[in-house]
């Protein structure tokens, strides 16, 4: 039996009066990756921003390792366990890429800012461990070669995949990336869609954002497909691919209403 | 507290000038506001420019005595309409000047958030102290056009001409320019960029043009307060923009920052609240009532009464 | 062009440790020994003409240099604009007025008390006001800056316009005397407070709260999102801030030995912010750079002296437009935190 890491359970969204999500029930099994998929507009990202605490559901309730999460604060989310990338890049710019990682594994230090001032045993020990560590999820990402350059400086693939290292920093359980490889060429997808599966391996959970179906197709151990606001589909990719209703909402209409 | 129930309505006549002052002033940081979601700090000093504006077309321009007499029929109406006319046109280009100087080039750049504040801030200290150098720092008395005849007595309030004058003058301009956002092809461009710029670039809206514009007419209404001050208080000095503007600042956010009405509703609240408190505490807390105001409103009601959202949310 | 603090910090990456040592050691020595540089001829020309060199010396630029390493932890390092910083070195300044002229304390023993007051007028104003976003802070500051004068003004017990007078000079302390006759001793406590500032700030900048500050100057939301307590350490650096105010405060009002209200204006906090802004916003050496020329530059050359606030307010549209990161812009070098060096150390 797979345990269940996360859960959505009658998750709605409204803003003002356009309702962004309609009762969704979702849930993801720990050590899977699950993508996310559905026309633009369909409420994917809103789905990231109410479980990393930018929004709050209208009602609903989200469930992370049997602990209702709503209402928490967005850095305690995190240090929770849960971390996010973000569609349009939103690197520390005038960091490097190191900075960037070791900035997100401050999230568990023990060391304060009196120990940092006074450059304690402890918080001079933490810092040296918190480096290493940091350098290994470069490493283990594939761009530790890029440590010491500034984010900003960085070349547009590995800066989306500095955006995952860093979510990886924090020590978080689940990552959700919301697409990933954007404005990647299909030799990078592959490459990318390699890593998302390295990183499953390595323990972690993923949700996955993604438009693209042959990545999708590819690395996902499941598919669950948003359509205005409502879930019309959760399965194996073989079987949400030939689903009718997600055929449907991608392709719009079905012909014969001509 | 015995001032405020013996002389309630008189405080209330009073307070209701100085909300109104507050309301043309304040629409010079929430227009802003809407099309650039920044403060336009120098915003005090366009008043205080302003308020000069009056002193000198009055003094120098037309060579009104200090002591003169005052005037009748249709000499003062011809006076205040020029000083009028004439505040509002030099607040209005200072503004756009501001513009132009302090945000149009960052703009354009891109920087960091805290620039466009910083320069703004430079833009008002560079016009104060200009003027204090050229007054050498000293109030400067606005000659008397206007004889300040008492009208009438209502619920024991004293209605003075000039102050009546305020709150009928006042009000109309402000629901002109209501009318003007809300229904001309002008305004409605302003009300495109303050919703989302980039869509409304796409619709082929001169960002720049649109700008300028709602600095003007954001330094328009704050002249005319200008002058209405000066025809209620008769004097001026380098640095009086600075405590009216942060009160006229914090009328702004009581309403919402961004919204023309809350401008109307939250200048009239404070001017109110402003003139009570007063009466209350004495005068030299009225600052102090002000900022206590200003830092409540933002910790329990951060939109204002009809604004937006104040911290940062969007992701 | 190139980057003069980079080209610095390229010497400095080359040195060893005693050249690094020795250089320090040395232009420590050389800051203080500047009051007696009045006396030589070759050195002469930094005489001020109306206030003497020494004075000068701790009043302005020393103090202004303090307060605006003070300051851009809040400004530069997490990037909070806070125009109301002459608030905390009033409170410092009249913590030390009324405890001086009340109680049998003497400066060394308000010193602490000072700065915590200040520290604690930052957090009372900080936890509320550190939710909005950077303009509304601003303007709250600014707003905060002239409620503690006008408060003074107004309070009749500390003096109101008139201000406290007779305030107690500091005992001797290591054989050096601190009174009206003896400015040099305070620009040396001075000159120790600004140099214990620039080590705090170094330290705090390559650690965890330096990290925290720098990633919520560049994106406060990404930082939240990313498990950094956000509010927590902008409260932090507004406390930090507040109390290097605090200090300076203590220390003015001692040598002043008169204070009034009106030496705590909305000026100074402008007067402090063009110091950080001209030299460049977040950089150590550009704030002591600016804090020293903008300070200095009015004592020395008369006529700049009256329309000072307009040099500076022209400095801060001038600089903001065509040179925003200062005179000596923040790092561009792209460098770890750690070199390998430190790395490779034995754990300690």
């Amino acid at each position: 039996m797979t345990e269940k890491i996360l859960e959505l359970k009658n998750l709605t969204k409204n803003f003002g009066g356009v309702v962004a999500l309609n009762d969704v029930n979702l849930h993801v099994n720990k050590q899977e990756i699950l993508a996310l998929i559905g026309p633009n507009g369909a409420g994917k990202t809103t789905v990231f921003n109410m479980i990393t605490g930018v929004y709050q559901p209208t009602s609903g309730e989200i469930i992370f390792n049997n602990k209702s999460i709503v209402g928490k604060k967005r850095f305690e989310i995190t240090k929770g366990g849960i971390a996010r990338t973000f569609q349009n890049i939103r690197l520390w710019g005038d960091m490097t890429a190191l900075e960037n990682v070791l900035t997100a594994t401050d999230v568990h230090s023990k060391s304060g800012l009196v120990g940092s001032l006074f450059g304690s045993i402890r918080s001079r020990k933490t810092e040296k461990e918190a480096t290493v560590k940091a350098h290994e999820i470069l490493e283990f990402i594939g761009i530790d070669e890029y440590g010491d350059r500034l984010a900003k400086n960085l070349p547009y693939g590995v800066q989306r995949r500095l955006e995952i290292a860093r979510a990886m920093g924090t020590g978080a359980e689940l990552l959700l990336l919301d697409e990933p490889a954007a404005g990647f060429n299909p030799a990078e997808k592959v490459e990318l869609g390699n890593t998302i599966k390295k990183i499953r391996d390595a323990g972690y959970t993923v949700l996955l954002i993604e438009h693209d179906m042959s990545l999708i197709m590819g690395i996902s151990d499941r598919v669950a497909v948003l359509d205005f606001g409502v879930k019309i589909a959760d399965d194996l990719p073989s079987v949400v691919q030939n689903d009718s209703k997600v055929i449907e909402a991608y392709l719009g209409v079905p012909t014969d209403a001509s | 507290m015995h001032t405020l129930i013996s002389q309630f309505w008189q405080l209330t006549f009073s307070g209701a000038v100085q909300g109104f002052i507050y309301v043309l002033i304040s629409l010079g940081y929430t227009m802003v506001y809407g099309v650039l979601r920044m403060i336009n700090f120098a915003n005090s000093e366009i008043f205080m420019v302003g308020t000069f504006a009056t002193v000198v077309i009055t003094r120098d321009l037309l060579g009104h005595p200090a002591n003169g007499p005052d005037l009748h029929g249709a000499t003062l109406i011809f006076t205040m309409l020029l000083c009028l006319l004439g505040s509002m046109l030099v607040s209005g280009l200072v503004a756009m000047l501001v513009e132009l100087l302090a945000y149009r080039r960052l703009r354009s750049l891109g920087t960091n958030r805290l620039a466009p504040l910083i320069s703004a801030i430079g833009m008002s200290i560079i016009l104060s102290e200009s003027v204090s150098l050229l007054t050498e720092g000293r109030a400067v008395p606005d000659p008397e056009v206007l004889h300040k005849s008492s009208l009438a007595t209502i619920l024991g309030a004293n209605i003075r001409i000039d102050q009546l004058l305020v709150v009928i003058v006042a009000p109309i301009m402000f629901f002109s320019l209501q009318r003007f956002v809300n229904h001309t092809r002008l305004g409605k461009g302003i009300r495109a960029v303050s919703m989302n710029e980039e869509t409304a670039k796409l619709m082929g809206i001169n960002i720049n043009r649109v700008i300028s514009i709602t600095f003007l007419i954001g330094g328009l209404m704050t002249g005319a307060s200008a002058f209405f001050f000066e025809t209620v208080y008769e004097a001026t000095k380098f640095n009086i923009g600075f405590n009216i503007g942060i009160a006229a600042f914090t009328a702004a956010v009581l309403g919402g920052i961004g919204n023309i009405r809350g401008a109307f509703v939250g200048g009239l609240a404070l001017g109110l609240l402003e003139t009570y408190a007063s009466a209350v505490l004495g005068s030299q807390w009225k600052a102090i009532t002000v900022f206590i105001v200003l830092i409540v409103v933002l910790l329990f009601r951060p939109n204002g009464l009809f604004g937006e959202a104040v911290q940062q949310t969007r992701v | 062009m190139s980057n003069l603090r980079d080209q610095g910090a390229e010497f400095w990456a080359k040195w060893d440790r005693p050249r690094r040592v020795t250089f320090v050691i040395a232009s420590i020595a050389v800051a203080a020994s500047l009051p007696f540089a009045g006396n030589f001829s070759i050195t002469n020309i930094l005489n001020t003409p109306i206030s003497s060199y020494q004075d000068v010396l701790v009043y302005p630029v020393g103090m202004f240099v303090l307060m605006a390493l003070g300051l851009n932890i809040v400004v530069g390092k997490s990037g909070m604009l806070d125009l109301g910083y002459v608030a905390f070195f009033a409170i410092g300044a009249y913590s030390m007025a009324i405890l001086g002229t009340h109680t049998h304390l003497n400066m060394w023993e308000i010193f602490p008390i000072g700065i915590a007051l200040a520290m604690f007028a930052g957090v009372l104003l900080g936890i509320p006001t550190l939710r909005l976003r950077g303009d509304y802070l601003a303007i709250v500051t600014m707003g905060f800056g002239e409620i503690v004068r006008i408060t003074a003004l107004n309070t009749q017990k500390i003096g109101g316009p008139n201000g406290i007078a007779n305030i107690p000079s500091p005992p001797s302390l290591f054989g050096l005397k601190f009174n009206i006759s003896h400015p040099n001793s305070f620009f040396w406590v001075v000159l120790v407070l600004i140099l214990l500032t620039i080590w705090m700030i170094r330290r705090l900048s390559i650690r965890r709260p330096g990290r925290a500050w720098e990633a919520i100057r560049q994106d406060e939301d990404a930082a939240e999102l990313m498990g950094v307590p956000t509010l927590k350490y902008k409260i932090w650096s507004f406390v930090l801030g507040a109390g290097v105010g605090g200090a300076a405060g203590v220390v003015y009002a001692s040598k002043a030995i008169f204070i009034s209200p009106d030496a705590f204006t909305f000026n100074i906090s402008v007067l402090i912010l063009s110091c950080v802004v001209f030299g460049g916003i977040g950089n150590i050496w550009g704030v002591v750079l600016g804090g020293v020329f903008l300070a200095y530059l009015p004592e020395r050359i008369r006529f700049i002296s009256n329309a000072r606030q307009l040099v500076f307010g022209i400095v801060l549209v001038l600089v903001m437009n065509f040179r925003p990161d200062g005179i000596l812009p923040r790092k561009k070098r792209e460098k770890a935190l750690l070199t390998k060096d430190d790395l490779g150390g034995k754990n300690d």
